[in-house]
């Protein structure tokens, strides 16, 4: 057994590296128990955990998985780290028109995920580690699992000024953020996970996290923006394939763990019975879209010379009700009813707007630029979503 | 007296076949079939009853309102969201019928009966925090049918679920 020291200098943890068993060996065996499957945890009541993928619906549908089947009974515990491909990640109960530039992220071809717990919404790409602490809900402790992580950093870096807030958030240098926590809290299980900014490209995060929409109004719980910073930014070395031996080894330590990272395949349905249809139901336009808290959207619309009052309201990503309101010279103004009617009870989703509007547009007089007029207002509805 | 005595080794034997949570569960199981005999703990009766996940429900003219514990929102922190289904939706015991989020985490709700929402608390949408304030009173969460009163009897009265609080703590 190797034991790891607090203070072990960078030179060692390129010699000394975790042994990666692509099997789950020693630190956890799949056992099925009556009619659930039950993942348990070895005499150590723990273990150390890595996604072999980086596909955002993937990764949520693992921790969901591990979370719901995982053995935490006598004090069992795990860590899951992980990473994704680019994307924007929303709280359990916002707005994804309030919280990021839905169209942009379209047109850039970066994924929207939603996730099962709380908190605000959040930028991922391979430059940012995820890290989810496994517990009982009797022993779920924010503070002390990022008092690990910045045991961690200040372990390979010793001069780093890493320190967590009361709203459980990792500053850099007192001032920037580095890390955001979320939690879930299950009927005997929780869980608790944060984000690390290694080496995340920093503009698209930017971009990606405005939101243009105006006119919404919303209970949605919103994110609290911060200025944020990359840990590489202070520290060159701090890579995430650094920081996971790091964390991987405090954690080890810690909890006297054989310092062995398990691999997970979340695609491995053997391994995780049910894991695939949980993956489906994360990348669902019903969960993505449809789980957003009902919203109000009021706007005036400038076509031409003209001012168009459209007000929505959104329940389950379902336009419930539409009202729009076409000023008396508008041309071909008996169309505005089937519009209104033609939104009502369809997708808030700028590709069914879109789709719904050609028809529209099929009918309409190739004249005096009433075509023009319409295609203009359609493509602003859609523009709305 | 006997009689007593016969039924709380009746209830430990049966205790004994139960899996992992035996060693908290049976005192509350004991507890609820022994007074029933005594007081009317029928589906008409006000009083609270409550389930290991710390939600609560209350029966009048046979709707049930639901609603979380002191404990529970203790537990959760200040509740900035409450996410519940719409009415009438169906649910099943244990079904998960919403969410509640708060600084601490979201947390899934799960309901104590079988039967049909007839109604959410609007208040909650503008007020999550009334869960906080008065998780028995104003923060209730929804008001449902109850398909099968025999289910009433599986929760633990108020006695019971102190009891069950006090050994969880420990």
């Amino acid at each position: 057994m190797i034991h790891f020291g607090l203070h072990v200098s960078r030179a060692m943890f390129a010699r000394v590296a975790f042994a990666a068993c692509s099997r789950s060996a020693q630190c956890c065996t799949y056992v099925r128990s009556c009619s659930r499957t039950v993942f348990t945890l070895g005499p150590s009541r723990g273990a150390v955990l890595r996604s072999l993928s980086s596909d955002v619906f993937e990764n949520l549908a693992l921790e969901d998985w591990l979370h719901n089947n995982l053995d935490l009974s006598e004090e069992g515990h795990a860590l899951l780290l992980w990473q994704n491909a680019p994307v924007v990640v929303m709280g359990r109960h916002q707005n994804p028109w309030k919280e990021c530039n839905v169209g942009l992220l379209r047109e850039k071809g970066i994924r929207l995920a939603r996730r099962r717990s709380g908190g605000g919404t959040v930028y991922h790409d391979l430059g940012n580690l995820n890290i989810t602490f496994f517990t009982s809900r009797k022993r779920y402790d924010r503070a002390r699992n990022l008092q690990l992580v910045c045991s961690a950093l200040k372990a390979v870096s010793p001069r780093l000024d890493v320190c967590a807030t009361d709203r459980f958030d990792l500053l850099l240098n007192g001032d920037f953020k580095v890390s955001g926590t979320a939690a879930k809290l299950g009927r005997t299980s929780a869980y608790h996970h944060c984000t690390l900014l290694s080496n995340t490209d920093r503009r698209a995060l930017s971009a990606v996290l405005k939101s243009p929409y105006q006119g919404i109004s919303s209970n949605a719980t919103r994110s609290v923006p911060s200025p944020v910073m990359n840990l590489t930014d202070q520290d060159p070395a701090l890579s995430c394939e650094l920081l996971i031996t790091a964390i991987a080894q405090q954690y080890a330590h810690q909890y006297c763990l054989e310092p062995s990272i398990a691999l997970l395949d979340p695609t491995d349905e053997n391994t995780l019975p049910g894991i695939r249809s949980t993956t489906q139901e994360m990348l669902s336009w019903e969960w993505v879209f449809g789980k957003t808290p009902k919203f109000d959207v009021s706007v005036s619309l400038k076509v031409a010379d003209a001012i168009v009052t459209l007000c929505m309201n959104v329940k389950n990503g379902i336009i419930d009700t539409c009202s729009l309101e076409l000023p008396a010279t508008w041309p071909y103004w008996e169309a505005g009813a089937e519009l209104q009617s033609l939104l009502t009870g369809s997708r808030f989703c700028a590709g069914d707007a879109k789709l719904l509007s050609s028809s529209l547009l099929r009918s309409c007089p190739q004249t005096d630029g009433v075509q023009d007029r319409w295609r203009d207002l359609c493509e602003q509805v859609a523009s709305l979503m | 007296m006997a009689m007593r005595v016969a039924f709380r080794c009746v209830s430990a034997n049966f205790a004994a076949a139960l899996p992992l949570r035996s060693r908290v569960v049976p005192q509350p199981v004991y507890r609820l079939s022994w007074p029933r005999t005594l007081t009317t703990s029928s589906p008409l009766s006000s009083a609270l009853k409550f389930t290991d996940k710390h939600e609560w429900v209350r029966v009048e003219n046979g709707i049930g309102t639901v609603g979380i514990s002191n404990y529970a929102q203790d537990a959760l922190g200040d509740v900035v969201y409450c996410g519940l289904p719409e009415v009438g939706t169906k649910l099943n015991k244990m079904d998960e019928f919403g969410a509640l989020e708060s600084v601490k985490a979201a947390s899934e709700l799960y309901s104590p009966l079988s039967g049909e929402v007839t109604e959410i608390n609007k208040a909650l949408t503008e007020n999550p925090g009334l869960v906080n304030k008065s998780c028995y009173g104003d923060g209730w969460l929804i008001k449902m049918t109850i398909d099968s009163p025999a289910e009433l009897d599986e929760l633990m009265d108020e006695d019971s679920y102190e009891k069950y609080i006090k050994s969880i703590e420990n």
